[in-house]
């Protein structure tokens, strides 16, 4: 049986890399610093918490439509605001400010979606606990299996899509040189407008992974967002695969970190539970300035050098 | 076939170009030279819609296009292969001529590819290499390959020499006329190394200080030595 720690730490970890992912892909295609992911996590969370009390079932089952609501909410952002900023060759401050705003508003919607629910439906969705309506595989919980294979196969998904088809080259091609690409008769508008629906529908799935380990409240996203960005600048920012894995690493240092502290030195190590990615990813940043994706690029250049000479001798 | 008329353009606020007028005439090579900084990348991006255009047209086959979107101008036939990153690095030869080739179809992409490798057999062997990891000259053949594969009815070169060893320089140029005669394609070349470029040139202006200060037959130009000992380098044999 997996220890429970590591049970939520792979869930939450799991939810982390894919927000994180989210984030990413926004800024290296759109140089936009999405604050947003933070309300678009919490929607993710409320549309799973919806489908589930409302209507039954696991809440794996709802998790398709959390990714769709998000994407929904990236093409707003996009349509009514990064699009017109990005033409008006706005700076970085001023696109990631407009996502700040753009997150009140959402943040302000939750609230009310929340009292609907609690003065219409008679819930209670401002402290709600996902792992009751978990189900059990293998005597551990099915979140801590299912939700890491599912945030794989989303990952397979993506590298599948940007690798391998005509649109996701376009993405690469634009990311790395947008006038070039426009040269080329790639139509940048749809590759933005493509991050976001990919960006947000990974921010909204990560949000509802994420209220598998933890209370799932309005602020969620909001409590969780330092760590999202965290995850990003630990991947180097630049690296899409990067991203993820920064995420993925953060989110498991905070449980794991917690786990092995607190049982040397005490449980007052509690109080500090968030600083103990932030204090790894400052590690990490001072050993690689550029990121994890910054010191795996030599490591798999080295390797690349090496099966070269291989083939060659 | 391509007619800019009294162009004021340039950057945000600052202004490069003052009232640059230009005809680059069907199936011929148009040359503009000038020293650096005269603004002929500034002309070639106003002409893409890279650059803010203060006033004045760009018409293209009789249609108005100043401000268009470039990847519109890329789709009507107007194929630019700018001086610096002009190939994808991070891609493969294979995937930068598909990239470059976006709005043919996936048959007329493999024609294309084949077309542009028969002409360029260097990069045959370099299909599956990222572009990054090629010379400069196979990098330049890359980018006119990559230009070629738009199905271009003109081709904007932006100082396609650069940096190049002079025999490799002499060869990118060679095969800039080659496009000429044998595809018949329309070209607006912007050179520094204004020597080898007026020699294939049919027409020629001199661009300096975002003024047009000569504009005739290229041979002529070449020929004017007081002209081309003060902006072109170029001193009397």
């Amino acid at each position: 049986m997996m220890p429970a720690w590591l049970a939520s730490g792979l869930v939450y970890a799991s939810g982390l890399s894919l927000t994180a992912g989210g984030i990413t892909l926004l800024y290296i295609t759109t140089r936009t610093f999405n604050f947003a992911h933070a309300s678009m996590a919490t929607w993710g969370f409320y549309v799973v918490y919806t489908g589930t009390v409302l209507y039954g079932g696991t809440p794996y089952r709802w998790l398709p439509l959390a990714f769709l609501f998000g994407a929904l909410l990236g093409v707003i952002c996009y349509l009514a605001l990064n699009r017109l900023l990005l033409y008006r060759q706005a700076n970085t401050i001023t696109l990631m400010m407009s996502t700040l705003g753009y997150d009140l508003v959402l943040l302000s919607f939750i609230q009310m979606y929340c009292d609907y629910l609690t003065y219409s439906l008679k819930l209670f969705p401002r402290r709600v606990t996902m792992s009751v309506f978990d189900i059990e595989l293998f005597g551990t919980s099915g979140a801590s299996i299912i939700l890491p294979l599912t945030a794989v196969a989303v990952l397979t998904l993506l590298h599948l899509f940007i690798t391998r088809t005509k649109f996701g080259t376009a993405m690469r091609a634009t990311i790395e040189n947008s006038l070039l690409a426009g040269a080329s008769g790639i139509n940048s508008d749809w590759v933005y407008m493509m991050s976001w629906i990919i960006g947000g529908g990974m921010a909204s799935l990560g949000g509802a992974f994420m209220a598998m380990a933890m209370t799932g409240t309005p602020v969620l996203g909001m409590t969780t967002i330092p760590f999202m960005f965290a995850g990003a600048i630990l991947g180097g920012l630049h690296s899409l695969y990067g991203g993820i894995l920064g995420g993925f690493v953060v989110g498991l240092a905070e449980y794991a970190g917690v786990y092995f502290l607190a049982a040397q030195a005490g449980s007052w190590v509690l109080g500090y539970r968030m600083a103990i990615p932030l204090l790894i990813m400052a590690i990490t940043l001072i050993a690689f300035p550029q990121g994890l994706a910054g010191a795996w690029a030599p490591m798999v250049s080295r390797l690349r050098g090496l099966r070269r000479r291989g083939v060659g001798a | 076939m391509l007619s800019v008329r009294n162009l004021n353009a340039g950057y945000g606020k600052l202004q490069v170009l003052f009232d640059v007028s230009l005809e680059v005439p069907a199936k011929g090579i148009t040359v503009v030279v000038g020293p650096n900084g005269a603004g002929k990348t500034t002309l070639l991006n106003s002409i893409m819609g890279n650059a803010t255009v203060f006033s004045g047209d760009v018409v293209f086959e009789g249609a108005n296009i100043q401000g268009i979107l470039p990847y519109r101008a890329a789709r009507m036939g107007i194929s630019y292969v700018p001086q610096m990153g002009n190939v994808f690095a991070d891609l493969t030869v294979m995937e930068n001529l598909h990239m470059a080739g976006y709005m043919l179809s996936s048959g007329e992409v493999k024609d294309k590819a084949a077309q542009v490798t028969d002409m360029f057999p260097v990069l045959k062997k370099f299909l599956h290499r990222k572009a990054g990891t090629l010379s400069g000259g196979e990098r330049r053949m890359l980018a006119i390959g990559m230009g070629l594969m738009r199905k271009p009815k003109l081709m904007l070169l932006d100082e396609l020499s650069t940096d190049l060893a002079p025999i490799i320089a002499k060869r990118v140029i060679a095969e800039v006329a080659r496009l000429r005669d044998e595809l018949g394609i329309t070209i607006l070349l912007v050179e520094q190394m204004a020597k080898r470029a007026l020699e294939i040139g049919d027409t020629a202006y001199l661009l300096v200080s975002g003024d047009i200060r000569y504009e005739g037959k290229a041979a002529d130009l070449l020929n004017d030595p007081e002209l081309a000992r003060l902006y072109l380098g170029i001193k009397e044999a």
